[in-house]
């Protein structure tokens, strides 16, 4: 039991023993939304141990590969980099907000990672983003925006996800992404 | 409580090849896009490969190759008794309206709205309720029927019918508003009735009755067709998503057709329209008919209105007087024909009316309105200025609340009069009309029993009943509420609700057991003293109304529970399928209602199914733009129930009125139709041929220009127009929350994540003068909030406008508050602020004069004002798991 959640929410974090600390810390999807950081997402560093060590386990991050999509040096401010994860063919892009962001990794915790297909009908969203507001869109097609700070929540428009943001994790300069809160666009399971 | 956090998935179960399919329609907007439901028992599953899955399509899907199924649209139900998987999704098959399986937010995650004990859903109700002791507890169906039954029959008996009120819906379905209004119209014969987005019976677009203008006359592909597209008052990318999305949207990137948005708020949708050649008119609040004034000064003065076409189609002098001698008199409020202030006598008359009038200046209106004089005439070109080659625009004119709820008869009757400049009015392309709200689901026995109302203005006609100025006046004892909030739905929310509580919960006649004999009594002898029996039907419990004030609850069922017909805003009908069961006890509308009407010894309710009611109501719409009748004699005539029938047209259903042509149904895609082709030989069988097919609904067939004289409202809104630090407040619906307020602002947790509260934008400049940041609560009061008291009977026009109201002490004035989360952005004007409308704890309506237009009636919703100031700063401000500030106009 986690005593910080009320009843209804327990379900969602699967614990079997205390939270470790420091990197190498993992935590589940739920945590993730909650407290805001990725700082400690790290689910799949030792995937091969943080179940068999008794620390918390994401039964769906668990599933994700763990791939290095990018170096924090070589982020520019509002620039949109592009990376495939889980698969070759899915297209997600990474982009450093300037500002604190949900999910956020890197010293400013403003590096944000999202999935590339609008959860509407699917429509890209490269080259969309307004550094300005934060948001990326409006989607080519139904003009829907999607908030970058807040986990990719629908700004206006009419998908009735958020843009799947990638969990990220950063070690020294090296950003892996290690999972994905929601479901890419077109598929049935992400992986 | 819901959660306050959507928990997204990674994966969604596919429905199996043999899973079964039912058509449907969504439940919300007035588009009501088709929907496919696919169910199947729960431990199965389909696969990607078209051969696996009942959709039949590979997995994953392509870009805009439709048949995606997002988490939101899953869902597990109960048929028969069973759990199911279902999945809900927009149907990819769909040949009309959402064509190819477009969706919006809400109805992409309609699903959710479906019961289900594991989810926020829980709290549907599902046994009649009763108030013992302060607290509602559950009682049989037999006792609540009983009560219901024995407290009426007291009020009635003593009180006399227009004692006994209801207020319901209009529009949730054929089969329920048939049944509901047979109860109250025809069997009680009560005028106390109204509908719940008024306070009475009244014409939305009372102007454009006038002028002889159907409500629903466009059908969606004239918003594709026309060259320039006119929206007032409203932002279909927002509330009506898949007309802006499927037919506005493709109309200006594939044939560069035009946009003018009239609108205080700057949307996506005006945002977009001025990225791409179209002008928006960000005006004031309330000053629409102003600007209408000011754009028809301009088409007339640089002759470019459409004088072939007004000759042809518009009445002269002799005609405007014709229709029993009465000409444009001869309208549902012939009360005020002695007035004299609307009818022209021909197009010249009117000409020289509007630039006689100083509201028509330019630069009078460019200072009340706040739109420069060059948006003013390029609007005005826009619309009216012929091409090049001598040929006209064919401009389309779509409105909805923001204009009918500021300035109700004079904002449609200016717009209504620009549309005949432009020759706008009956033509592919070329057509003007709500573009809606809720569905058409309204279905009535009879009509309203307006002899029986005791508002009348002196020596002329009766007016339909104001029932929450009757309520206030002490004369209601018995109240059914049908799916409305009333309370908080209605203007000046708390002056309602004071209203109310005096009469219910702080009568000293309360209930002490749930003995239905002792209850039926102590329920007489509240109404003996003056109180009331508050009756509410409905889904779930409202926060004031249910769970505050009523004595009783019934439990109603719902989209998806039972087979229900309705149209959409183009006229389009459909069966909305049943797929599951109701919870618990709960039964749809008319089962209830045929219930009560047995308890009450009424004949005539002895249906079995909805189609029984489908059918039996046929007869009463023939005459109406929702005639359905040739389709149920036809399926007779076929052995088959109209239901059934309809079920036959899965999402494409077919279009009110329906005829019948050589033998087969034919629909009718828009009304006042010149290019109609009707057969010669005549109306075949059942069908009907109302005037409105091909002509104007007015007494001759042609249109009536009206006059628009400012006076009407220009006292009113001089008393309420913001001074002394106060700020417009309008209230108004936003794309995740409309028509489905009712279920999910609460119950669909994705919905509530992104709007956990209600919100006030505020622009910019107002925000820093006022010291408020995105995040900040803050609270709007007012301390003079105008509230209109009895006063049922008028002698001339001075009686009913705001000075006469005040004078003869009609007027009492309210304070209210009002709590918000404050968003900064660039969206209202300045000056103005927005506040989602219905949120049932934070009512924006609290703010709202409860002051009724002085011709229809209806209230001006949209005109809200207050102080606002910060009152401390929200868990959102600096987390980031709910809520959005980001600005809904970004291009």
């Amino acid at each position: 039991m986690n005593q910080n959640l009320p009843d209804n929410q327990q379900q969602t974090i699967i614990q079997a023993g205390p939270e470790p600390q420091g990197t190498g810390a993992c935590i589940s999807r739920r945590r993730f939304l909650l407290s805001g950081t990725a700082a400690m997402a790290c689910t799949i560093l030792l995937p091969g141990v943080a179940g068999a060590a008794g620390n918390i386990v994401d039964a769906v991050t668990a599933k994700y590969p763990t791939k290095k999509v990018g170096t924090l040096s070589q982020l520019k401010d509002g620039v949109q980099v592009i990376f495939s994860y889980p698969e070759p063919t899915v297209s997600n892009f990474l982009v450093k907000l300037g500002e604190k962001a949900g999910g956020g990794v890197g010293p400013l915790e403003d590096v944000v990672a999202f999935n590339a297909l609008c959860t509407h009908m699917g429509g890209p969203m490269l080259g969309s983003y307004k550094h300005e507001h934060k948001v990326v869109g409006p989607c080519p097609f139904h003009l829907t925006t999607f908030d970058m700070k807040r986990h990719g929540i629908v700004v206006a428009g009419h998908a009735t996800e958020s843009l799947p943001q990638v969990l990220l994790t950063v070690e020294g300069d090296d950003i892996y992404a290690t999972g994905f809160i929601g479901l890419i666009y077109g598929r049935h399971q992400n992986t | 409580m819901a959660k306050p956090y959507y928990e997204p998935t990674d994966s969604i179960p596919l429905p199996p090849a043999d899973a079964e399919t039912l058509t449907t329609a969504c439940d919300y907007c007035i588009v009501a896009c088709g929907y496919k439901v696919y169910r199947w028992p729960i431990g199965k599953s389909g696969g990607p490969k078209a051969t696996e899955n009942a959709l039949k399509v590979d997995f994953p899907r392509n870009i805009l190759q439709g048949g995606w199924i997002s988490p939101n649209m899953h869902n597990i139900i109960s048929h028969n008794g069973r759990q199911h998987h279902v999945v809900v999704v927009p149907d990819r098959e769909a040949k009309v309206v959402n064509k190819g399986g477009a969706h919006s937010i809400r109805g992409g995650a309609i699903a959710q709205k479906c019961f289900n004990p594991k989810k926020p859903t829980k709290d549907r109700l599902q046994t009649p309720l009763l108030r013992v002791n302060g607290e509602l507890v559950p009682i049989s169906w037999d006792a609540a029927t009983d009560i219901f039954a024995e407290v009426s029959k007291h009020v009635i008996d003593n009180y006399g019918s227009h004692a006994w009120a209801q207020k319901r819906y209009s529009y949730q379905y054929f089969e329920n508003t048939y049944a509901l209004s047979k109860f109250a119209w025809v069997s009680i014969k009560t005028p106390a009735t109204a509908e719940h987005d008024n306070p009475g019976h009244f014409s939305s677009t009372p102007g454009w009755r006038d002028i002889g203008f159907e409500n629903f006359a466009a059908c969606y592909e004239d918003y594709l067709i026309a060259d320039t597209v006119v929206i007032s008052g409203t932002d279909p990318f927002e509330t009506k998503t898949i007309l802006f999305n499927e037919w506005i949207l493709p109309g200006v990137r594939e044939r560069g057709n035009k946009l003018i948005y009239i609108n205080p708020r700057k949307t996506t949708g005006a945002a977009f329209a001025e990225a791409n050649g179209g002008l928006h008119l960000w005006l004031n609040p309330g000053t629409d008919t102003l600007l209408c004034m000011g754009i028809s000064r301009v088409i007339i003065e640089n002759g470019w209105e459409d004088s072939k076409w007004i000759e042809e189609f518009t009445n002269n002098k002799w005609e405007s007087d014709s229709g029993f001698g009465q000409g444009v008199r001869n309208t549902p409020w012939q009360w005020r024909t002695t007035w004299g202030k609307f009818q022209c006598n021909g197009y010249e008359d009117f000409k020289k009316w509007l630039l006689s009038q100083k509201e028509s200046e330019l630069a009078h209106v460019s200072e009340m309105t706040g739109v420069s004089i060059a948006d003013i005439r390029r609007a005005a070109e826009m619309m009216a200025k012929p091409k090049a080659d001598g040929s006209r625009v064919k401009t389309t004119i779509g409105i909805e609340k923001g204009s009918y709820w500021s300035n109700n008869y004079l904002n449609t009757a200016s717009i209504g009069d620009l549309a005949l400049l432009c020759g706008t009015g009956n033509r592919p392309g070329q057509m003007i009309s709500r573009m809606g709200g809720h569905q058409r689901g309204g279905m009535t026995a009879g009509g309203y029993p307006r002899n029986h109302s005791p508002e009348k203005f002196a020596g002329r006609r009766r007016k339909g009943l104001d029932l929450d100025r009757w309520v206030e006046a002490g004369k209601v004892r018995f109240s059914w509420v049908v799916g409305t909030t009333w309370v908080n739905a209605m203007t000046a929310t708390g002056h309602l609700f004071d209203t109310l509580a005096k009469q219910t919960i702080n009568s000293p006649h309360q209930l002490k057991s749930t003995d239905t004999k002792a209850a039926i009594e102590v329920f007489k002898q509240r109404t003996d003293a003056g109180g009331m029996l508050l009756v509410e039907q409905n889904i779930y419990l409202t926060e004031d109304l249910g769970k505050k004030l009523a004595d009783l609850v019934l439990p109603a069922a719902m989209w998806g529970e039972c087979d229900f017909t309705r149209a959409n805003g183009e006229r389009r009908i459909r069966l909305y399928s049943k797929f599951m069961d109701p919870p618990g006890d709960a039964k749809p509308d008319w089962e209830i209602t045929a219930m009560l009407a047995r308890k009450m010894g009424f004949d005539g309710y002895d249906w079995k199914t909805s189609n029984d009611v489908f059918e039996e109501a046929a007869r009463f719409g023939r005459g109406g733009v929702l005639n359905y009748h040739p389709l149920v004699k036809y399926a007779k005539k076929h052995g088959k129930t109209g239901h059934e029938q309809l079920r036959e047209y899965g999402t494409t259903g077919i279009q009110a009125p329906i005829r019948l042509e050589d033998n087969e149904l034919v629909g009718t895609k828009r009304l006042h139709d010149l290019s109609l082709a009707l057969p010669e030989s005549g109306p075949e069988g059942h069908t009907v041929w109302p005037k409105k097919l091909k002509s104007f609904n007015s007494q001759t067939g042609r249109a009536n220009f009206i006059k628009t004289p400012w006076f009407l409202f220009g006292d009113f809104y001089d008393e309420i127009k913001p001074r002394d630090g106060e700020l417009w407040v309008l209230n108004g619906r936003i794309n995740e929350i409309w028509q489905s307020g009712f279920d999910d602002i609460i119950r669909r947790p994705y919905i509530t994540q992104r709007w956990p509260e209600n919100f006030l934008e505020v622009h910019p400049d107002d925000a820093a003068k006022l010291g408020i940041e995105s995040g900040d609560y803050v609270t709007v009061t007012n301390d003079r909030v105008p509230v209109q008291v009895s006063g049922f009977i008028a002698r001339d026009v001075d009686d009913l406008l705001f000075t006469g109201l005040k004078k003869n002490g009609h007027i009492v004035y309210d304070k209210a508050e009002v709590k918000a989360v404050a968003i900064v952005m660039p969206v209202p004007k300045v000056g103005t602020t927005f506040m989602y409308f219905l949120n049932q704890k934070e009512s924006a309506n609290r703010v709202v004069p409860r002051v009724t237009d002085p011709i229809s009636d209806n209230y001006r919703f949209k005109l809200g004002f207050g102080k606002v100031a910060k009152s401390g700063e929200s868990p959102y401000k600096h987390t980031f798991a709910q809520m959005s500030f980001a600005s809904r106009a970004i291009m």
